[in-house]
C-alpha cells in the first residue's frame, strides 16, 4: 500500500555517488548523441558499449536488464515493424508481402528510430535506478530550479501511490453497500461515479490544506533556501559533466561536417 | 505587554453572508496556554487561521478589526514572513505531511530549509524536537507508513521545530489514544513553561482542565466565556449552547440538584470529582 511512485533502487554503487546532476547530463547526452551524431549505428553501439556496463557499475543490472528485455526492446520491436512495414520511403525493395513493402531505407529508419526510443529510455531508467528524486530535486533547485516546480514533481511522485490507495478503500466502501464493480462493462463504468466524487472532491479539498501546512512551514518564504543534505559535487563530476558536453557538442559538429 | 493581541475583530470568508467571527477581542500573554473550546462551526478553526495569519492572506474575505502579534499588524504583514512567529498546525495529519520528503527526518527538516536554517543547526533542532515530542525512533521511516497518531506527532514537531514565538494548534490530538493525549499535553505544557504561547483548539475538556492556564469559550463566532478552566468548563451555560462537557461536571451537577456534592465549584476532572461527594449514609446506601 505504501509503495513508492519511483524506480529508485538503493544500492552504494560509484554511480549512485556521481553528484544527481552528473547523471541527469549523462542521460540527456547520451539521447543527444543518439539523435545528431550521422551514423546510423550510433544508438546501438551506444547501449551496448555503455549503458549496459554502466547498469553493471551503479549495481542495477538486474533491474536494468529486466527493464531492458521486458519492455524497452520488445516496444522498441514494435516500432521497428510498424515503421519498417508503413514508411513509404526508398525504392530498393527488400522484398513484398501482400501490399507493403520492405525497403532498404525504410529498414534503416525504422531502426535507427527504434533505437533511438530503446537508448532514450534505457538512458533515463537507469539515471532514475540510481539517482533519489528528492536528491535530485534538491540539487537542481540548488542550481536555481524554482521551488515550487521541485514541490510539484516530487510530491507527485509520493501523492500518486496514497491517491490510488485512498481509491481502493472507497471502492471497497462502495462494495461494502452493494455496488457492483464485478460485473459487465457498462455496469463497471457505472460504478465508477460514485468513486470519482470523493476522490476528486476530497483531493481538492487535501490540496487547500496542504497549501496551508506547507505555508506554515515556510515554503514560499522570500528568505534564502538552505538544505539538509549536502550533496557533493567532486572533480570528477565536473570532468564528467565537461566531457559529455564536450562529446555532443563533437557530435553535432561530425553531423555539421559530413552532410 | 500581550504578546497576541486582537481587538473587535470580524472576518467573513468570501461568498458568505454571516461572519465567521464577530468582534472578537482577546489578548494573550506570553508563554501562556491558551485553550478554546466550542461546538462545531462556533468558529475555532477561523480563530487558528486569523492567528496564523492565513485569514485574510490565504482565504481572502474581509477582516476588520485588529490584529497584532509582537506588535505587528496582520494587515501590513505578509504571510511569509508571518509563519515565522505563528506556527499552525491543524487536525488532519494526512494533509499536513508536505509529500516531497521520504522519511521524518527529512520532513521535519523542510520548514527549517524554507527559511534558510544551516544545515548543522537544522540537524540539532530536528532531533531535540522529536525527542521532546517522543518520535525518535521514527526518524527513518517514510511519513506516509506511519499511524495516525504517529502522523499526528509528526505535525506537531514540524511546527515546534520552527521554533514559534506563538503556537497555533487546531485538535492536534483528534486521532491519539489516551497515552498519546497525555505525552502531547505534556510537550505543550512545556512548551508554554519554555515561554512559547500556546493557543490551542480542543475538545478533550478534562486534559484542558489540568493543562491550560485559561479557557476561552466561542459560540456562533462569538466569545462566549472566557476565564480559569474552572470557571469556564463547570458554566451552566455550556450545555445549553450545545459544548461538550466533562461527565464529572455532568455527574456532579445532578449531585448538587440531589444534594450530594458538598463542594460550591463543579469538578471538571475524575481528581476533583472523587472529593466533592457527600458519603452515602449506611441508611441510603441500603434504599440503593
Amino acid at each position: 500500500m505504501h509503495e513508492r511512485l519511483s524506480f529508485y533502487t538503493k544500492r552504494d554503487s560509484s554511480l549512485h555517488k556521481l553528484n544527481p546532476l552528473t547523471k541527469l547530463t549523462l542521460a540527456f547526452s547520451l539521447v543527444l548523441i543518439s539523435f545528431i551524431s550521422p551514423w546510423y549505428w550510433t544508438p546501438h553501439v551506444l547501449l551496448l558499449l555503455i549503458l549496459i556496463p554502466l547498469s553493471f557499475l551503479g549495481k542495477v543490472s538486474g533491474e536494468f536488464l529486466r527493464a531492458l528485455f521486458r519492455l524497452i526492446l520488445p516496444a522498441a520491436g514494435f516500432l521497428f515493424l510498424m515503421q519498417a512495414f508503413f514508411q513509404p520511403i526508398g525504392s530498393s525493395i527488400i522484398f513484398k508481402i501482400w501490399f507493403l513493402d520492405i525497403t532498404k531505407e525504410s529498414l534503416i529508419f525504422a531502426f535507427r528510430n527504434a533505437m533511438r526510443i530503446a537508448i532514450m529510455v534505457s538512458s533515463f531508467t537507469l539515471f532514475l535506478l540510481t539517482t533519489h528524486p528528492s536528491e535530485l530535486m534538491s540539487e537542481l533547485t540548488r542550481r536555481g530550479l524554482p521551488g515550487q516546480f521541485a514541490y510539484v514533481i516530487i510530491s507527485t511522485l509520493q501523492i500518486i501511490p496514497q491517491m490510488q490507495a485512498k481509491a481502493q478503500t472507497i471502492i471497497a466502501a462502495q462494495r461494502s453497500r452493494g455496488l457492483d464493480t464485478q460485473s459487465g462493462f457498462l455496469k463497471r463504468v457505472g460504478s465508477l461515479i460514485p468513486l470519482v466524487g470523493p476522490l476528486v472532491f476530497g483531493s481538492l479539498v487535501e490540496v487547500e490544506e496542504r497549501a496551508i501546512a506547507i505555508e506554515a512551514r515556510g515554503f514560499t518564504s522570500t528568505r534564502e533556501k538552505t538544505f539538509l543534505y549536502d550533496i557533493p559535487d567532486t572533480n570528477l563530476d565536473r570532468a564528467l559533466r565537461w566531457m559529455l558536453i564536450l562529446l555532443v557538442i563533437a557530435s553535432l559538429a561530425l553531423r555539421i561536417w559530413l552532410s | 505587554m500581550a504578546i497576541v493581541n486582537l481587538s473587535n475583530v470580524t472576518y467573513k470568508y468570501p461568498l458568505t453572508d454571516s461572519p465567521a467571527l464577530q468582534n472578537i477581542s482577546l489578548q494573550v500573554e506570553e508563554g501562556e496556554f491558551v485553550a478554546v473550546i466550542g461546538p462545531n462551526g462556533a468558529g475555532k478553526s477561523t480563530l487558528c487561521y486569523t492567528l496564523a495569519g492565513f485569514v485574510p492572506h490565504f482565504f481572502k474575505g474581509e477582516l476588520t478589526g485588529t490584529v497584532e502579534v509582537d506588535g505587528k499588524d496582520l494587515h501590513k504583514a505578509t504571510l511569509n514572513d508571518w509563519v515565522l512567529n505563528v506556527g499552525l498546525a491543524f487536525q488532519n495529519p494526512f494533509n499536513q505531511i508536505s509529500g516531497a520528503k521520504y522519511t521524518v527526518f527529512e520532513e521535519l527538516a523542510f520548514g527549517l530549509e524554507n527559511i534558510g536554517i544551516p544545515p548543522q543547526e537544522m540537524k540539532t533542532r530536528v532531533h531535540e524536537a522529536m525527542k521532546l515530542t517522543g518520535i525518535s525512533d521514527l526518524a527513518d521511516r517514510s511519513p506516509y507508513s506511519l499511524s495516525g497518531g504517529q502522523q499526528q506527532r509528526v505535525a506537531l514537531t514540524s511546527i515546534l521545530v520552527m521554533q514559534p514565538r506563538v503556537l497555533v494548534l487546531d485538535e492536534p490530538t483528534s486521532q491519539m489514544d489516551p497515552i498519546g493525549t497525555r505525552e502531547v499535553f505534556g510537550v505543550i505544557r512545556t512548551m508554554a513553561e519554555r515561554g512559547m504561547t500556546v493557543i490551542l483548539v480542543e475538545h478533550k475538556v478534562e486534559w484542558i482542565a489540568q493543562f491550560a492556564d485559561r479557557v476561552i469559550a466561542l459560540h456562533e463566532g462569538q466569545l462566549l466565556l472566557e476565564g480559569t478552566p474552572s470557571q469556564v468548563l463547570t458554566s451552566d451555560l455550556l450545555p445549553e449552547k450545545g459544548f461538550g462537557i466533562s461527565r464529572y461536571t455532568s455527574v456532579a451537577r445532578e449531585a448538587q440538584k440531589r444534594g450530594l456534592w458538598k463542594e460550591e465549584k463543579l469538578p471538571v476532572t475524575l481528581d476533583e470529582a472523587v472529593d466533592g461527594f457527600i458519603p452515602l449514609s449506611p441508611r441510603m446506601r441500603g434504599q440503593g
